[in-house]
């Protein structure tokens, strides 16, 4: 009886057969690998198990709680997770490339018809997420999947968490910076799915320019760049923002026409566009509404994904040039420095520590 | 995450009273073989969640000790035993002041856990600790293993080494729904339902509270693997309601039928908290005595070379004075 509990254990290590490494994820090697049983290929994360203090990594936990419950067509499955050779591996259905891949690849012409499609994707993922109270607070192209068939799907829930409970305190120190929201940016503590929101506005206005879009080198920096393409947010637009604990004042600097920063885009992109870059979260559109806006619905319609095109397979690095960050533009100058020097301090919210560590 | 329609828990983790009989039958039947053939029961864990299984002793020497084998725990001790670090679970959560979400989702993987082990394969203090330290990771009010470890004199490398076999064994199904979160939402709606005013709202405040007193007895029991966590929740606030005399529960529950798209029709659903009731009703809570005898027998069944040693630090304890029983209640030394 005991051996065939060990047999068992065995098998499910068998069942995958392992490929070439495919890079290095937030917390471990990522493979490639063929899964004998289903005959697909898929990427298992391994993550490093034993002598932590704190047990199993608390990233790869709250990836797999979400994972667990989140199936849809645009939310990358978590098909497997067991623990081998001192290793935790996740096994995750095989995307072939990514969002920002596509993005940087000089030899694809992305048509405002893929472009609708790729936001059309990410919305349907985020919204099932919202739907279900959960946060992404990752949102960037390289965490948006692309499958052969382009389908893409939303990956890396390492920074995702639950939302909706009053009270509870949460970390504004998420996102990369360039996708961060204002209201994170003024260290606010208490906040909703906006925030992923104003980072999917981030990625389509990428998605227009071919470059990302608010290249912030500071939080501080961050917001002038903000300010500087939207204009400075006056209290009536956002009565809140004065009592987010970072707040500050900057110097009023006016917006210029939404147009004349995508000159490429369409009337209908750019009203979506300007509903989802909404300073007060409170009256940003929801991913639901935005699926429903006539960007969508208007000509051209999204391109099908299976027509999409998307790069070679990842692992085949000859194409991937070194993102350019050195592409500064002026921000407005901040008026009345903050008081002390904001030290960047990590919240008691849960693992970010961890996080930090790894 | 709100949704128990499209979760794991509702797919998987809700059972028939037969599965469970199965599922603790066959634990129990597995570690008594384990115990024929080998003379010990415990599995050893590493962090990296690796099993070792007993290895066969010498027969020699088994010959020789035969008469002081160990004996198997039966199915009713299994239960007692269970149901005794169940109690654990809710003081410990209380003496660290954690949310009752935290205990209750340490309840369920302790529930879920003891679905494929046996009592005397894992030991069901180091099972305990480790499910309240993996509640708190998983709902984001962490603690440290050492200060969980610290703060009941127990060794938190344990919980650590526990760690990822519990994981496992839950299939890493780590969102649980715990019926607290209903009995709010009942309650926020029974106001609008009697369109309650100042009493009347006082009332439901009792009411709310009684009913989180039932939720905790509830989740004693085995109700938690049998029934979703919404009628848990009526049932408490039902059972609370024949307190506080507060509302007319019947034409409450045909409300909410009539309102929301249950599946079920009244008669189910007042035969579920019929059912649920009589699962908190005949819920026997170990006696010290019980347990005195079982955790002995456990502790031979997981380490048989302790048994000369307890014997004679029994007879050392013997002429000191009786032992209280809040000694007793304490977790066993060096299980």
């Amino acid at each position: 009886m005991m051996k065939s509990m060990l047999d068992e254990k065995k098998k499910v290590a068998d069942r995958y057969l392992k490929r070439q490494v495919l890079g290095e994820g937030t917390y471990g090697v990522v493979y490639k690998a063929f899964d004998t049983m289903t005959g697909q290929t898929v990427a298992i994360k391994r993550i490093r198990l034993g002598n932590y203090k704190e047990g199993v990594n608390f990233t790869a936990l709250r990836e797999i709680k979400l994972l667990k419950e989140l199936k849809d067509p645009n939310i990358i499955e978590l098909i497997d997770a067991f623990p081998h050779d001192g290793n935790l591996h996740l096994v995750f259905e095989f995307m072939q490339t990514d969002l920002e891949a596509v993005i940087r690849d000089r030899n694809i012409v992305l048509s405002l018809a893929d472009i609708k499609s790729y936001m059309q994707m990410t919305l349907k993922g985020l919204a099932y997420c919202h739907k279900k109270w959960v946060v992404h607070r990752d949102m960037k192209p390289n965490n948006l999947l692309i499958g052969e068939d382009g389908q893409l799907k939303l990956a890396d829930f390492g920074l995702a968490r639950i939302f909706g409970s009053p009270n509870r305190k949460l970390t504004h120190q998420v996102f990369a910076r360039w996708y961060r929201a204002p209201e994170l940016l003024f260290g606010a503590k208490q906040y909703g799915s906006g925030v992923d929101i104003w980072a999917v506005s981030c990625i389509f206005a990428e998605l227009l320019l071919r470059r990302p879009f608010l290249q912030g080198s500071s939080d501080i920096d961050q917001l002038g760049k903000i300010f500087a393409a939207f204009g400075t947010p006056k209290p009536s637009q956002w009565p809140d923002m004065v009592c987010l604990p970072n707040y500050m004042e900057y110097q009023y600097v006016p917006a210029p026409p939404l147009r004349t920063l995508f000159p490429t885009a369409t009337d209908d992109a750019l009203d979506l566009l300007a509903k989802m870059f909404t300073y007060d979260p409170r009256a940003r559109i929801s991913a639901e509404q935005a699926l429903e806006h006539r960007y969508f619905s208007s000509l051209p319609l999204p391109t099908k994904p299976a027509e999409l095109r998307i790069p070679p397979p990842k692992g085949d690095s000859s194409n991937s040039e070194p993102l350019d960050l050195n592409q500064q533009q002026s921000g407005p100058t901040v008026l009345s420095p903050s008081r002390k020097l904001r030290r960047v301090t990590l919240d008691h919210e849960g693992f970010d520590r961890d996080r930090n560590q790894s | 995450m709100a949704d128990f329609q499209t979760s794991t828990h509702r797919s998987k983790w809700i059972f028939t009273p037969q599965d469970l009989i199965e599922k603790y039958k066959a634990a129990n039947q597995r570690a008594k073989q384990t115990l024929e053939k080998y003379g010990v029961t415990r599995i050893e864990v590493d962090a990296d969640g690796s099993l070792q299984y007993p290895e066969p002793q010498i027969s020699a020497k088994d010959n020789a000790e035969k008469r002081s084998r160990p004996k198997p725990l039966n199915f009713e001790e299994e239960r007692f035993m269970r149901s005794f670090y169940e109690y654990k679970i809710q003081e410990v959560c209380a003496a660290f002041s954690f949310p009752h979400k935290i205990q209750a989702t340490a309840l369920i993987y302790y529930k879920r856990f003891y679905l494929q082990w046996s009592v005397m394969e894992h030991h069901p203090k180091h099972i305990m600790l480790t499910c309240i330290y993996a509640a708190c990771k998983i709902e984001e009010n962490h603690v440290s293993a050492e200060e969980l470890g610290k703060g009941i004199a127990q060794d938190h490398q344990m919980i650590l080494n526990n760690e990822m076999i519990v994981l496992q064994s839950l299939d890493f199904d780590l969102i649980v729904f715990a019926p607290y979160r209903s009995v709010e939402g009942f309650v926020d709606d029974m106001e609008e339902f009697c369109q309650a005013k100042n009493d009347q709202l006082q009332m439901l405040k009792d009411l709310h509270k009684t009913a989180k007193m039932e939720v905790d007895k509830t989740m004693l029991t085995d109700a938690p693997l049998l029934f979703p966590p919404g009628q848990l929740a009526l049932a408490a606030l039902r059972r609370s309601n024949e307190v506080h005399q507060v509302l007319d529960f019947e034409r409450y529950l045909s409300s909410i039928l009539s309102r929301q798209d249950f599946s079920h029709v009244f008669s189910e659903l007042t035969e579920s908290l019929n059912a649920i009731d009589s699962w908190v009703m005949k819920h026997q809570v170990p006696t010290t005595e019980d347990m005195k005898h079982i955790d002995r027998k456990l502790k031979f069944c997981l380490d048989p070379s302790s048994h000369d040693k307890s014997k004679k630090r029994e007879k050392k304890s013997k002429h000191k004075s009786k032992r209280s029983a809040s000694e007793m209640q304490n977790l066993p030394p060096g299980a």
